[in-house]
């Protein structure tokens, strides 16, 4: 069975329905948002039951549509917290790419920007290898850019991409060896995005983003998790319901290849490593549970088939 | 709103420098001071790297007062004011509070006043001074110019007088002869600094 990751819009009315049949479908809901009299569901369905879902969500006039960035993390690095980077142009690209299903997070560097005193700590580093993939947002020029760019990228492992204000071509000739992903003529801009040819540059983001996590997607599943992290997911909501208790808005925070469960790792990693998952296959057999570098929670990295040998 | 009279953005790297022509136009516009500055010359040279802004200002002599931005209309023992323009309400609302007391003083809306029991000539509420937007001008220019300017050139040195002003930047100390790269800019101005 395929899970391919989709959003479902739709009133609040009789939504559980949807609910309940994602759910009996063998889906997984990752994340529900009631706005209003709204319901925006990104969640994990069989490939083959999408139209059935369109079938039933017709008469409550919901729609289903592809949020290929569903269940990821997103680091959008920038430069700093300062007025000149916020709100624009970081705070539009992150909230860009969370309307299309992503959890993203902005990693502001103490010492980003600048050429000669650019720099990243460990603690900068260890949170954007946490996440999926790094959007990394630079300023307007090449000389800068190409200066610093050894610097800050260095012991990042996880893909990035490379936004900035020379365009793509520029880019790739001032970096070496090459970034996953490349948008030029996005550098730093003190304006809203809200003309057509912003939000063309918008897309042109959204469209590398999706480009690399299916690339990321290809790779897992040439050597896929012993299991899914969405379900994972439903099982620490089910199994520890302090979860149910933590007001941050994406508690259990999915992503391609584990989990963020924001609870504090001391007092929890220990049962979540005993909670069974099936045939007395635990957690702590499939994957590792290990400390967070964002505040006191944990991380759940799923092992892959090729080191625990099952599939669950 | 005026346009300046000469603006212009030197840098080697073109297409940087029409960013930052945008990025200066956008900050200046934002925080109301296109109509102060009559000419502008910025300088960028990210090899070195520096940061130079350099120009004239203009004259603004004009004080805000309650008749620039509101109808004042008296009528059976109490004035009605009527405001088009919000940007002076808080400052007007604390000047008449000090000078007839909140008793006196109600906004039944965001865009009314009304004075009850006040004695005053309504011609000479129409003269009162609000704000003096010249007061904050310096301060206003040196916060514009510190987010025009790259962020990590944090190394500073500003000059701003009654009608001219310079303004540099870098992240590494300045060099001993910046005066003359300045004078130099503020000949393409055709001015002297």
């Amino acid at each position: 069975m395929t899970l391919v990751p989709v959003t479902y819009k739709g009133g609040i009315y009789q939504h559980d329905i949807i609910v309940d049949l994602i759910e009996d479908l063998g889906g997984y809901i990752v994340q529900k948002h009631i706005i209003a009299a709204e319901v925006v569901l990104q969640c994990f369905v069989p490939k083959d039951d999408i139209e059935l879902i369109r079938t039933l969500a017709k008469p409550l006039f919901g729609e289903v549509t592809d949020s290929p960035l569903v269940g990821t993390e997103i680091a959008i690095v920038s430069m700093s917290l300062e007025i000149h980077h916020l709100p624009h142009p970081s705070c539009d690209i992150a909230e860009y790419v969370r309307r299309i299903g992503a959890k993203s997070n902005m990693v502001g560097l103490a010492r980003g920007p600048g050429k000669r005193i650019a720099g990243l700590n460990d603690e900068e580093r260890d949170v954007i290898n946490e996440h999926d993939i790094a959007v990394y947002l630079m300023g307007n020029f090449e000389t800068c850019i190409e200066y610093k760019m050894p610097t800050l990228r260095r012991g990042i492992e996880v893909p990035i991409i490379l936004c900035g204000g020379p365009g793509e071509a520029a880019l790739r000739r001032i970096t070496d060896p090459p970034f996953d992903g490349y948008v030029g003529n996005v550098g730093r801009f003190m304006r809203r995005t809200k003309e057509t040819e912003q939000l063309d540059k918008m897309d042109e983001i959204i469209a590398v983003i999706t480009r690399v996590v299916e690339k990321k997607r290809d790779d897992i599943a040439k050597d896929p998790l012993s299991v899914s992290p969405a379900r994972l997911m439903d099982l620490i909501r089910e199994k520890v319901p302090d979860i149910l208790d933590v007001t941050s808005p994406t508690p259990l925070t999915v992503q391609m290849r584990g989990l963020r469960v924001k609870l504090p790792y001391d007092r929890y990693a220990a049962p979540l490593r005993t909670i069974e998952i099936e045939d007395g296959i635990k957690i702590g057999d499939v994957a590792e549970v290990v400390p967070s570098r964002m505040r006191d929670y944990i991380l759940v990295k799923i092992l892959p088939f090729s080191e625990t040998n099952m599939v669950i | 709103m005026a346009a300046m009279e000469y603006f212009e953005v030197e840098c080697p790297e073109q297409l940087g420098g029409e960013y930052y022509r945008q990025i200066t136009n956008d900050v200046l516009l934002d925080h109301n001071l296109l109509k102060v500055i009559e000419k502008l010359h910025v300088y960028i040279d990210p090899k070195v790297p520096v940061f130079v802004a350099v120009g004239t200002l203009r004259k603004i002599t004009t004080t805000v007062r309650v008749r620039d931005f509101a109808n004042v209309n008296p009528l059976e023992g109490k004035i009605t004011l009527v405001i088009s323009d919000e940007t002076y309400l808080a400052p007007m609302l604390k000047l008449f509070w000090e000078r007839f007391g909140k008793d006196h003083v109600e906004q039944p809306d965001r865009f009314t006043i009304m004075l009850y029991d006040v004695r005053t000539d309504p011609k000479e509420i129409e003269d009162l001074v609000v704000a003096d937007p010249s007061e904050s001008l310096f301060r206003d220019l040196i916060y514009a110019f510190r987010c025009i300017a790259p962020e990590g050139f944090r190394l500073r040195k500003e000059t701003f007088a009654k009608d001219k002003f310079s303004f540099v930047a870098s992240e590494n100390t300045l060099a001993e002869d910046i005066d003359a790269l300045v004078a130099a800019k503020f000949a393409l101005t055709g001015e002297k600094p």
